[in-house]
């Protein structure tokens, strides 16, 4: 006879995080959706909370690691104020030690990782290729864990222009966090002193497809050019001399209140906006 | 066909407008398919009435417009000038193609987006590379759409699923869809948008699920003869701070204008089906529907509906209530937030927030360079404003001038009016 | 029969004070240690009294004249009463100076009881209103008891009621003057205020015989290698002992009050309720019993704390609340208007260090600012590469290449600001104009640390200030000139702890400088009236007030002062990062502020500060422009040709001027 499982345990939440890179500067930073991924973590109420990233471990790494440690103010006993630190070469495929640190030793049942890493191929391959091995659902664009209850998440998704989604998955999950979700609190010096970063080791899995690659600082990308076919002369000059819209609109001068607000009416309605 | 019989007579007094029965004839010949302007002439030419062409210009003379375009608008048959234009076009169909290049377009609002529009051209370069031996382009549409112009966006083949299961939230119902479309027809590549409307996801869920690495924010491919593919391809990597030059994978996430849309030629957009029905499958991810948003509570920088109050805005009440009844997101300018009026996350601006709204509707805000900088990438800008000159106005795609409070209240009783009458025909 | 009860009077009296005084020292000893010198410090303390505390008494001349016959009378009294009546000492000649000492004591009562009749909104009552009447009752009943015993009445005048009606009016004096000092009635000040002046924290802020400046305003470092080390106040008990015992010396006379610019607006700040709110904290209760001023539209009552309870709760209330910490300008008005001498910056910024530091609580904007900070070495977060875009065409010596310069020209993160870009194109048309050598650091140049100290985050400011201070110890100059007085204090007083000395001026300092020298010559004013507006950081933390107003006398201009300036100028709102965590408050500060410059009728207000003018402009409907004391300069200053006939002092400077030229030449080729 099958034993229904034991809910009543704490939730293990696993954060993924990696080191991020600051657009305009390039210094290591705490990644933005990661930070948000351990937000989200954070926001959850007796959750505990594994934080692991696997990679060198090197000064960019402590930094930025650290970044994510300041975070755990308050939240001492999460467990948010110590990572996992699987330590990989710097070119290695790292999804085979995540996974066997993951399923292995932290066993979680919520995975949060961000969309895109900062740094490197930044492909965001690497929750689906967790999702894959470890057999497990995975879901993108969460804002926010609603609860946990019987072993089934509610999550709510981002759409586009603020709109929501309410999902339901069986745990244990990897969820994507979205770039609205809620901003990741301020990392503060103290807890990110203080936090520790504790080193496993795992074998490392060579990424021998990247040696074939040339990367260099990313190019401008040329603006399309508006290619005209015109067929005609009078379409070859309308191409031309075409100024860009936006020279002033339509003014309503000396309207009554209830004209203007016929036209405005009008516009919202053309929009759609009108609900 | 019919041979076109000729009435010699009727032409007669076609050509001849002081005939009395000129204006009749002339209306029968235009219920024949022809213009009152235009008709063929005795020896078979196109006959054109320069007096009845043309419109009057913004100057009050007279203009002919030769492009024809000014004569089919008037003529209010839009599609027929489509077709002229399409019928330029080069038909292309391949009737036996050597492989498949399989896109998934998201369809945003069930059309073909301009991205997806990009990547079937990027589609068309890889299966047309090779004169002798085409590739067929093969789009994957999940789900209904009302797209109808297949053939001029390049695709040859056509695989439509019409199913309940894409609906909502289905991400593994399409990847088992895609995994059907792998096992029977194995296409050469895989191409999708990297786009967060969709195809960002279902690419790597596919990749993943193919053992496949793809390659990922790709903005350029170009022939070469390294790579055992003939492809390399140009990615972003990096958060947009790497270039990475790498040989072309058989799974390919396209960023937008990542090539030119196909124009010149037209495709069969041939109907294809799976020979095996799409498994049922049980999901693990079950979709519960929208959750209604409050308008009020949607973050500046994504609502895509404000009412933005300024300076002038003096009844606040009023204001607050119009935007509740429009369903809008509240902005404000930097004064009104420092003057206590509204909060901090509230304010439109550089200092503020930039916001993308695609209608932006301000309220008494005079328009300081700040502001308008925020509202850069707004797409229709409304002012209502008591100054006829301020800035905002020299912004703004329609403006009103006069009192805020007045106007808003208008614009919220004819709001609430047309709801009400909704209600009642309901 | 007064013979036998005064002296055990006196006595129990002393002994009980004694007590209380052991008591209220433990209490203040729950601080940290800081170490000062004890013996020196005391001795130093009539001197720190009767100079430097009494130079602020001294600006309200009634009240300062009332304290000095109170308080001397009753010291004097004190003494003597303890010497007559209790020792029984040379009664007879001893007594008539007793006698003299409480009637001066009773006259200073007189005057204080006026006050009470209706004090002003920013005294506190409850206890101080029943302090004439103590006053009162300790000199009288002094005076009447000497009176016997100098033989101006029988020594048997009266029944055993007199005398005990007498010594109950003795023993209330006795009460209030001596159990009160160290028990904690309104005479705490005295006993506390006195050892206040001798520990004090920053004994360098005190004049000493051989001159000296008795200014101290910079922060003081945290210790940030010892990972032990708290880092910043987080109860009541992290501040170290002599702060304690500060905030124990207040008087609540609530001339901080009065000053404070977040009090005025209506943000929930009052310096003097601060204070006070420290002082339950380190006794332990609630701010029921405080009589004053609440903070703004926060009831009294509901907070309260312990030694070694937060201060800010995390959740909840506590003994305050963050906003209260965070509607600080650091304007110092009320440090400089303290008689007591209580560092009030200090111990927000103390406790500032805490919420940012440790809980990762700054609010608002200020997050985003120190993230900003660490990234890009500047608060808007700009690319550090791009700082010299705004001159692009000024073709300014960098320090890279000229490696030496006679003036260091610190440009601030003004650097990214079009406002603050004029500023600095016309400061450099001036110093052009004067052949000043000068060079800048250009994009190695950093924030200076100013904001990010401000707003608690000392590890920010203690990085930024290290990397500055190595690159700027790569280059030969003899001084720093700015425009900024943020930085202009952070590398004068604030960079000295980590290593970094410097002679610093303000560009209104260095100007009037140039000025007096011969080197710039201005036409004369012709625009409207002028009003001149004191940054805080120049004015108050550096006591420059008179350099700004030189140089617009020097071009002609009379300045219309207003009625806050110099040491009392208002603050414009934007310092210590308050424009930044944006506390809302009943109006806004610079509002308030321009509001004082409409009262003087001027056309112009002029600044010298770039904050002051982002905040001043930022002011919608502004009765006057604002412009920079370089603007007014530049728009003034003469062409070198015109003036070159001035005579010989012209030969010198053009020897000054000939190593730039060719400096700069070598720059080109």
């Amino acid at each position: 006879m099958p034993h229904e499982p034991i809910t009543t345990l704490p939730l293990t939440v696993a954060v993924l995080l990696s080191v991020g890179r600051h657009p305009v500067t390039g210094r290591a930073r705490r990644a933005d959706q990661d930070a948000r991924g351990l937000e989200l973590a954070l926001s959850m109420a007796a959750a505990r909370i594994e934080l692991v990233h696997a990679g060198p471990f090197d000064d960019a790494c402590e930094v930025s690691m650290r970044g994510y440690l300041g975070m755990s103010a308050g939240h001492a006993g999460s467990g948010a104020d110590s990572v996992t630190l699987v330590d990989q070469p710097s070119q290695a495929d790292v999804v085979p030690a995540l996974c066997r640190t993951l399923s292995e030793s932290l066993a979680p049942q919520l995975v949060i990782a961000g969309e895109r890493a900062e740094q490197g191929e930044g492909s965001g391959m690497l929750p689906y290729q967790l999702s894959e091995s470890l057999g497990w659902p995975l879901v993108g664009g969460i804002v926010a864990v609603e609860g946990v209850e019987e072993g089934v998440a509610t999550l709510l998704q981002a759409l586009p222009r603020g709109q929501r989604r309410r999902l339901s998955v069986r745990l244990p999950v990897i969820v994507m966090v979205n770039a609205t979700a809620m901003a990741p609190r301020q990392s503060a010096f103290g807890p990110a002193r203080r936090g520790t970063l504790a080193v496993v080791e795992q074998p490392a899995v060579h990424d021998a497809a990247q040696d074939e690659w040339r990367v260099q600082p990313a190019r401008k990308r040329p603006k399309r050019l508006k290619i005209v076919k015109a067929t005609s002369a009078r379409e070859r000059f309308k191409a031309a001399a075409a100024k860009s819209d936006g020279g002033g609109g339509q003014i309503m001068k000396d309207v009554s209140p209830d004209e203007a607000a016929a036209a405005i009416h009008k516009l919202l309605k053309e929009e759609d906006v009108l609900r | 066909m019919t041979i076109p019989r000729r009435d010699p007579r009727r032409e007669r007094i076609a050509r001849n407008r002081c005939h009395p029965e000129h204006d009749v004839v002339l209306t029968e010949q235009e219920h024949d398919g022809a213009s009152a302007a235009e008709w063929t002439g005795p020896n078979g030419l196109r006959r054109r009435d320069p007096r009845q062409v043309g419109f009057i210009g913004p100057n009050g003379i007279k203009r002919i417009d030769r492009s024809g375009a000014q004569q089919s608008a008037t003529l209010g048959t839009r599609a027929t000038r489509t077709t002229a234009a399409a019928a330029t076009k080069r038909h292309v169909e391949i009737e036996s193609p050597a492989f498949m290049v399989a896109v998934v377009p998201d369809m945003a609002g069930g059309r073909l987006s301009s991205h997806d529009r990009d990547l079937l051209g990027l589609a068309r370069q890889l299966a047309d590379a090779d004169g002798n031996s085409p590739g067929a382009v093969l789009a994957i549409v999940m789900g209904p759409h009302k797209e109808s112009q297949w053939g001029d966006a390049g695709v040859d083949r056509l695989m439509a699923f019409e199913d309940s299961a894409f609906d909502g939230y289905s991400p593994e119902a399409r990847l088992a869809a895609l995994e059907a479309v792998e096992r029977e027809m194995a296409p050469r590549y895989w191409l999708l948008p990297d786009a967060s409307t969709g195809g960002a996801d279902l690419g790597r869920r596919l990749a993943a699920r193919l053992g496949e690495r793809p390659a990922t924010g790709v903005w350029s491919i170009e022939p070469t003869s390294g790579t055992s593919t003939g492809w390399q391809c140009t990615a972003r990597g990096g958060a947009g701070s790497l270039d990475i030059q790498r040989p072309l994978a058989r799974i390919v996430l396209a960023v937008e204008e990542c090539a030119e849309p196909v124009d010149e030629t037209r495709h069969a957009a041939r109907p294809l089906a799976l020979s095996q029905p799409l498994p049922r499958l049980l999901g693990r991810i079950d979709d519960q529907g929208r959750v209604p948003v409050d308008p009020a509570g949607i973050a500046l920088a994504e609502a895509e509906f404000i009412l933005s109050a300024g300076n002038g805005v003096k009844d606040w009440e009023g204001f607050h209530h119009a935007a509740r009844v429009l369903g809008a997101t509240e902005g404000a300018s930097r004064v009104v937030v420092d003057d206590g009026f509204m909060a901090r996350d509230r304010q439109v601006g550089a200092t503020g927030t930039w916001v993308t709204a695609r209608v932006y509707v301000a309220v008494g805000i005079s328009g300081a360079i700040q502001h308008l900088q925020g509202i850069q990438r707004c797409d229709k800008v409304v002012a209502i404003n008591k100054d006829p000159d301020c800035d905002m106005i020299k912004r703004a795609d329609l403006s009103v001038i006069g009192d805020a409070g007045d106007i808003l209240s208008a614009l919220v009783a004819r709001v609430e009016q047309e709801r009400e009458e909704q209600r009642d025909a309901a | 029969m007064l013979d036998t009860l005064l002296p055990i009077l006196i006595f129990v009296a002393l002994a009980l004070a004694a007590i209380g005084a052991w008591r209220r020292i433990r209490l203040w000893r729950q601080g940290c240690p800081s170490p000062v010198p004890f013996f020196r410090g005391l001795a130093a303390v009539p001197r720190r009294y009767l100079v430097d505390l009494h130079h602020v008494v001294a600006r309200d001349k009634v009240m300062s004249n009332t304290h000095v016959a109170t308080a001397g009378g009753f010291v004097l009294a004190a003494v003597l009463m303890i010497l007559v009546h209790g020792l029984n000492l040379a009664e007879g000649i001893l007594g008539w100076p007793l006698l003299a000492a409480s009637a001066v004591m009773f006259g200073g009562s007189l005057f204080v009881m006026r006050r009470r009749r209706r004090p002003p909104a920013r005294l506190s009552r409850g206890p101080w209103m029943r302090l004439p009447w103590s006053l009162m009752a300790f000199s009288l009943g002094v005076f009447l008891i000497t009176l016997p015993t100098v033989g101006v009445l029988p020594e048997d005048i009266g029944s055993w009621v007199l005398a005990l009606l007498l010594a109950t009016v003795v023993a209330w004096g006795l009460g209030e003057m001596f159990l009160g000092m160290t028990w904690g009635g309104p005479m705490k000040h005295a006993f506390a205020g006195a050892l206040h002046l001798a520990f004090h924290r920053r004994p360098e802020r005190f004049s000493s015989r051989h001159g000296g400046e008795g200014r101290s305003t910079g922060l003081k470092a945290l210790n940030l290698d010892d990972d032990q080390a708290p880092l910043g106040v987080e109860t009541p008990s992290d501040f170290t002992w002599n702060q304690l015992l500060g905030f124990d010396a207040c008087v609540q006379c609530g001339r901080c009050e009065a000053v404070c610019p977040a009090f005025a607006a209506g943000q929930p700040l009052n310096p003097k309720k601060l204070i006070q709110d420290m002082v339950v904290g380190m006794a332990g209760g609630s701010d029921a019993h405080y009589a004053g001023s609440p903070y703004p539209d926060k009831p009294v009552g509901e907070h309260h704390g312990d030694p070694q309870g937060p201060i800010v709760a995390r959740e909840g209330r506590a003994l305050l609340n963050a906003e209260t910490l965070w509607s600080c300008t650091t304007c110092r008005a009320c440090v400089e208007e303290c008689p007591m001498m209580i560092e009030h910056v200090d111990a927000i910024v103390d406790m500032r260090r805490f919420l940012t530091l440790e809980r990762g609580d700054t609010p608002n904007k200020g997050a985003e600012v120190l993230d900003n900070l660490i990234a890009t070495d500047n608060p808007g977060g700009f690319d550090p590469g791009s700082r010299m875009h705004w001159a692009a065409d000024l073709d300014l010596p960098l320090m890279r290449d000229v490696e030496q310069a006679e003036v260091l020209l610190w440009l601030g993160d003004g650097v990214f600001d079009m406002r603050n870009q004029r500023t600095l194109r016309a400061l450099v048309k001036v110093l052009r104009a004067a052949g000043v050598d000068f060079a800048v650091l250009g994009d190695e140049e950093r924030d200076s640390g100013d904001v990010a100290r401000r707003l608690g985050d000392e590890a920010t400011f203690q990085s930024l200030a290290r990397r500055n201070i190595a690159t700027l110890a790569h280059y030969r100059f003899q001084r720093i000139v700015t425009c900024d007085p943020h930085s202009f204090h952070v590398l004068r007083n604030e960079y000295g702890e980590l290593g970094g000395h410097y002679e610093v001026f303000h560009h209104s300092t260095y100007i009037a400088e140039l000025h007096e020298a011969g080197r710039l010559h201005f036409t004369p004013w012709k625009g409207g009236t002028v009003t001149y507006h004191d940054p805080c950081y120049l004015g108050r933390y550096n006591g420059e007030y008179e350099a700004p107003r030189n140089v617009l006398k020097a071009l002609g201009i009379e300045v219309a002062e207003m009625g806050r300036s110099g040491y009392r100028s208002r603050c414009c709102g934007g310092g210590g990062g308050a424009a930044i965590t944006d506390i809302p408050g009943k109006q806004r500060i610079p509002d308030m502020r321009m509001k004082d410059v409409r009262e003087t009728g001027a056309e112009l207000v002029a600044v010298g500060c770039p904050q002051c003018t982002a905040m001043l402009e930022g002011v919608v409907d502004t009765p006057a422009e604002v412009r920079d004391i370089a603007e007014f300069a530049a728009d003034a200053v003469t062409h070198e040709d015109t003036s070159a006939a001035d005579g010989p002092s012209r030969g010198g400077h053009g020897d000054d001027a000939s190593p730039t030229a060719s400096t700069r030449k070598e720059v080109m080729s």
